[in-house]
C-alpha cells in the first residue's frame, strides 16, 4: 500500500488525528530539515490549520477524500497566494504571489496540508539543486551526496519521510533525476496534462508538472488529481489518456518494452546492469523486451540545452526590479538599475543560460542554432512515434550516474549538462516519462529506471512501473530519516 | 568562435553586467558551450519541422471582462510604488 491509502486509512479508521500527524511531520523536519535542507520555508500554522478542518470533518462523520489530509509539499517554483515563491534565486527575494498555481488551487479546495516549500535549483537550472541561494538539498541515502536537480528538495523531502508526497517540475528531467538519485517515484507527465498556471517559467515550452512519491500508486493519485485542463493555460488539455489508478496491475503479458541501444551509450555499469535486471523482470512477466536503434538521440542534448536557454532568456526578462523582487541598492539610471538588478539578483548558472540563449536567438546565429535545434525537435519526435510502432513502452536509465558527492557537480557545465543525456528526450517530444527505483550501487545508492510512454500514455507507463514494484519490492527502500508510517 | 566582444554585446543585450575580470573566463566556458551545440549541425536535414507539441490550433473565446486583481494586492509586491503605479525612478 503506498503512503497515501496508508496514511488515508489511518485518518478514516482514527488511529491517528490529522493534526498528530502532521505535528510529526513538523518535529521531523525541525530534526532533519538542518541536515537534508529540502524546505527553505516552512508554513506550520497553515498546515496545522488545514489539518484542523480536516479533524473536524472526520469528527462530523464526513466522508474525506484521498488526498485529504495528507502532509506534502510543492517545489518553490509553483505560487501559492502570500507564502514566499522563489525559485531559490536572489532576485525573487520577499515574492509573495497573489494567486495560487492551477496545482495548488487544486489541491488546496481538497485539504492538502502544504508543510512547506521545497529547495530547488534556481529557476530549475541545475541538476544537483546546488544552483539553490539557500544551498543545496542533501541525499537522505548518503547526506554527503546531492538529492540532484533541479527539484532536489521534494526528492529530499519525500526520500527523507518528511514529506509524504510534493509536486516538481520537470524541463529537461527535474523530477525523474532527483526522484532516480532520491530512490523514489517521479513521474513527468506528458506535455499539456497538467496545467502550467503559476508556474514560474524556465522554458515553456518543455515545463511540465508532475510528482514525486514513495510509491507507484501513490504517483498514480497525484497524477490524476492535477491532470485537468485549465482555460488560464492555453496549451493544457487534461487527462486525454483518462484517469490511470484504477489500470494499474492490468496484465503486461505480452507487452512490447523497447530499449533504444543509444540510451545506453556511455552509461555506467552499476546503472546499466540494473536497468538490464529490470528487463529481465520483465521478461518474468510476460513482457517481450524488443531492442532497436534512436540515433538522432545523440543530438537531444544540444537541441535541448538551445531551446531551454533561448526560451529561459525571454522568460527572465520580466526581472527588472521594477515589479517585484530584488532590487539593487545603487544606480545612475533606469538601463543601469535594471542591469545592475539582474546581475546582482541571479545566479552564476541563470545568467550564462541566458546569455546562452540571447546568443542562438540573436541574428546571425538563428538559423545555425535556434532554428535547426527546432527542426531537429520535429526529427526527434518522429523517431519517437516511429519507434512506438514496435513497441508499447520505452525502458531507458534515468541517469547515466548514481547521486554524485556533493560539489562535484558544479565544476565544468558541459560535463554537468551531460547527466541530462537520458532525461531530455521525453521533454523534447513532450512524452510522459516515470522514473522508479531499480537497484543500488556497491555504495548503497539508488539507481533510477525511466518507463517512456506514448503521449497520454500515462496509465500504460504507470501500470508497467506498478508491476515492476509489485515483482521487485526490494528495490523501494525506505530511509532512516522522517516519519514512519 | 565567440569573442570577448559577442559577450559583452549579448551581455547588454541580456542586461546583464559582466565585470571585465570574468570576461575571460565567461568568453571561454560560452565556446565550451557553444562547440558542445555545435554537434547538431552534423544532423542529417529533415523537412519534419515543428510547430508545437500536441498540433494545437489557436484557442478562441468570448472577449469577457472579468475582475482583475486588486492594484494595492499588486503593489505590495512592487520594491517602489506611488499613487496606485510601480515607480521607476531615473535616479536613486
Amino acid at each position: 500500500m503506498g503512503s497515501i491509502a496508508k496514511i488515508h486509512e489511518m485518518l478514516v479508521k482514527k488511529e491517528i488525528s490529522c493534526t498528530e500527524l502532521t505535528k510529526s511531520y513538523l518535529d521531523e523536519i525541525e530534526k532533519s530539515n538542518g541536515t537534508l535542507n529540502a524546505y527553505v520555508c516552512v508554513t506550520g500554522d497553515e498546515a496545522l490549520k488545514t489539518a484542523a478542518a480536516v479533524d473536524k470533518k472526520i469528527a462530523a462523520g464526513e466522508e474525506i477524500g484521498l488526498l485529504e489530509g495528507v502532509p506534502m509539499t510543492l517545489k518553490d517554483n509553483m505560487s501559492t497566494k502570500g507564502i514566499d515563491t522563489t525559485c531559490c534565486s536572489k532576485i525573487l527575494t520577499g515574492y509573495k504571489p497573489i494567486y495560487d498555481a492551477t496545482v495548488w488551487e487544486v489541491l488546496k479546495a481538497q485539504n492538502a496540508v502544504m508543510l512547506g516549500k521545497t529547495n530547488m535549483d534556481e529557476f530549475a537550472m541545475g541538476s544537483s539543486c546546488e544552483n539553490s541561494c539557500f544551498g543545496g538539498a542533501m541525499n537522505p541515502f548518503n547526506e554527503n551526496h546531492v538529492a540532484g536537480g533541479s527539484s532536489g528538495g521534494v526528492a529530499s523531502a519525500v526520500g527523507g519521510n518528511i514529506a509524504a508526497y510534493g509536486l516538481g517540475s520537470d524541463t529537461g528531467g527535474s523530477i525523474r533525476q532527483p526522484a532516480s538519485f532520491c530512490g523514489v517515484v517521479g513521474l513527468k507527465p506528458t506535455y499539456g496534462a497538467v496545467s502550467r498556471y503559476g508556474l514560474i517559467a524556465y522554458a515553456s515550452s518543455l515545463d511540465q508538472i508532475g510528482p514525486i512519491t514513495k510509491s507507484v500508486e501513490d504517483a498514480s493519485i497525484v497524477f490524476d488529481a492535477i491532470a485537468k485542463q485549465d482555460k488560464r493555460d492555453s496549451t493544457s488539455l487534461g487527462a486525454v489518456g483518462g484517469e490511470t489508478y484504477s489500470k494499474l496491475n492490468n496484465d503486461i503479458k505480452g507487452m512490447k518494452i523497447g530499449i533504444a541501444r543509444e540510451y545506453l551509450d556511455g552509461v555506467r555499469d552499476d546503472v546499466k546492469e540494473a536497468v538490464l535486471a529490470a528487463a529481465k523482470v520483465y521478461e518474468s512477466l510476460g513482457a517481450e523486451i524488443v531492442y532497436f536503434d534512436l540515433p538522432v538521440l545523440k543530438f537531444a542534448l544540444p537541441v535541448y540545452y538551445i531551446i531551454a536557454c533561448a526560451e529561459a532568456s525571454s522568460n527572465l526578462g520580466r526581472y527588472d526590479g521594477i515589479r517585484y523582487g530584488y532590487k539593487t541598492a545603487h544606480y545612475t539610471g533606469t538601463h543601469d538599475m535594471i542591469c545592475r538588478t539582474r546581475s546582482e539578483g541571479f545566479g552564476e548558472e541563470v545568467k550564462r543560460r541566458i546569455l546562452l540563449g540571447t546568443y542562438v536567438l540573436s541574428a546571425g546565429y538563428y538559423d545555425a542554432y535556434y532554428k535547426k535545434a527546432t527542426d531537429l525537435r520535429g526529427t526527434i519526435i518522429k523517431a519517437f512515434n516511429d519507434a512506438f510502432e514496435h513497441c508499447d513502452v520505452i525502458l531507458a536509465p534515468t541517469v547515466p550516474m548514481t547521486a554524485f558527492e556533493k560539489g562535484h557537480a558544479t565544476s565544468d557545465p558541459v560535463e554537468t549538462y551531460l547527466t541530462d543525456i537520458c532525461t531530455v528526450p521525453v521533454n523534447i517530444a513532450g512524452l510522459p516519462g516515470v522514473s522508479i527505483p531499480c537497484g543500488f550501487n556497491a555504495n548503497g545508492m539508488p539507481i533510477g529506471m525511466q518507463l517512456i510512454g506514448k503521449s497520454f500514455g500515462e496509465a500504460q507507463i504507470l501500470n508497467a512501473a506498478y508491476r515492476y514494484q509489485q515483482a521487485a519490492p526490494e528495490q523501494f527502500k525506505d530511509t532512516k530519516w522522517g516519519v514512519k508510517l | 568562435m565567440v569573442t570577448r566582444e559577442d559577450v559583452e554585446n549579448i551581455a547588454l543585450l541580456s542586461k546583464l553586467f559582466v565585470p571585465e575580470d570574468e570576461l575571460d573566463g565567461l568568453t571561454k566556458s560560452m565556446q565550451e558551450i557553444i562547440d558542445f551545440a555545435d554537434a547538431i549541425n552534423n544532423a542529417p536535414s529533415s523537412d519534419v519541422g515543428f510547430d508545437n507539441i500536441n498540433n494545437l490550433s489557436n484557442v478562441f473565446r468570448e472577449d469577457e471582462v472579468v475582475p482583475s486583481y486588486p492594484v494595492a494586492e499588486i503593489l505590495k509586491n512592487a520594491p517602489e510604488q506611488a499613487e496606485d503605479h510601480f515607480l521607476v525612478r531615473n535616479r536613486e
